[in-house]
């Protein structure tokens, strides 16, 4: 059997009670696999999720539903990187999953 | 750390939010659990985790001290992860503290009670029933803050 990280699903309402994804454009930084950006992306604009890990974006990827494809970019990149290369107040909404430390 | 949070301000529209998540810097529980039955197998604590956690805290500190966010809200939650075996358990953690280190170009920190820990994990999911599982529960920090 795999390894199930939170199959409770304790996360999810402890985001949503943060924050209102409706209609919002996200930047998560350090998304690795995507596990956290599955629980709120049904519900945002647009999420752009980055990580410098190459083999946890390729994981995210694969693991893309196809309903979110249009509205879900995952990129190999590192946040300064990203950051130097993007306009400013360009996201409704940051997240930072384990990635400030 | 700091510089970061500088550059997600820029990023970030004036009415955004920034959601940090990381857990917080005490032992997690590592736990065995079969039918209705809890047992407590051992608390993990990786110093250097703990310190990166703390390194967290006072960055986002930091900020809001300056001036370029406000914090809005907070809570703390429960992040179990469930394993079936005590060497599923041992080699996911050893592997987690290597790529830390990997990433923070640190040492390895040696663990010498993770080796423990397995070994009392082993011990307790030979005696259990069918389907008994280890879960390390790491609780968690969940923040919503606000450029100013």
């Amino acid at each position: 059997m795999a390894i199930r990280i939170d199959p409770e699903n304790n996360e999810t309402p402890a985001l949503s009670d943060m924050v209102d994804f409706s209609g919002q454009r996200v930047l998560e930084i350090g998304c690795g696999n995507g596990r956290v950006t599955w629980r709120y992306a049904d519900k945002a604009a647009h999420v752009t999720g980055i990580d410098p890990d190459v083999k946890q974006i390729a994981l995210a990827k694969e693991q893309l539903p196809s309903q979110l494809q249009d509205r879900i970019e995952f990129h190999s990149i590192a946040f300064e990187d990203f950051a130097s290369a993007s306009e400013a107040s360009a996201f409704d909404i940051v997240i930072l999953a384990r990635s400030l430390c | 750390m700091v510089h970061a949070l500088e550059e997600i301000h820029r990023l970030l529209k004036p009415n955004g939010a920034l959601i940090d998540i990381h857990p917080v810097s005490e032992p997690s529980r590592i736990e065995l659990h079969q039918a209705e039955k809890v047992d407590l197998v051992g608390l993990l604590s990786v110093r250097q985790w703990c310190f990166e956690f703390e390194q967290a805290d006072s960055a986002l500190a930091e900020v809001i001290q300056q001036g370029l966010f406000t914090e809005e809200r907070h809570a703390l939650f429960d992040l179990p992860t469930h394993y079936a075996s005590a060497a599923e358990l041992g080699l996911d953690l050893k592997e987690s503290v290597e790529i830390f280190a990997r990433d923070a170009q640190a040492a390895i920190e040696p663990l010498p009670h993770l080796a423990v820990l397995t070994a009392r994990a082993e011990e307790l999911m030979r005696a259990a029933v069918s389907g008994a599982e280890l879960i390390v529960h790491e609780r968690t920090h969940i923040s919503r803050l606000r450029p100013t």
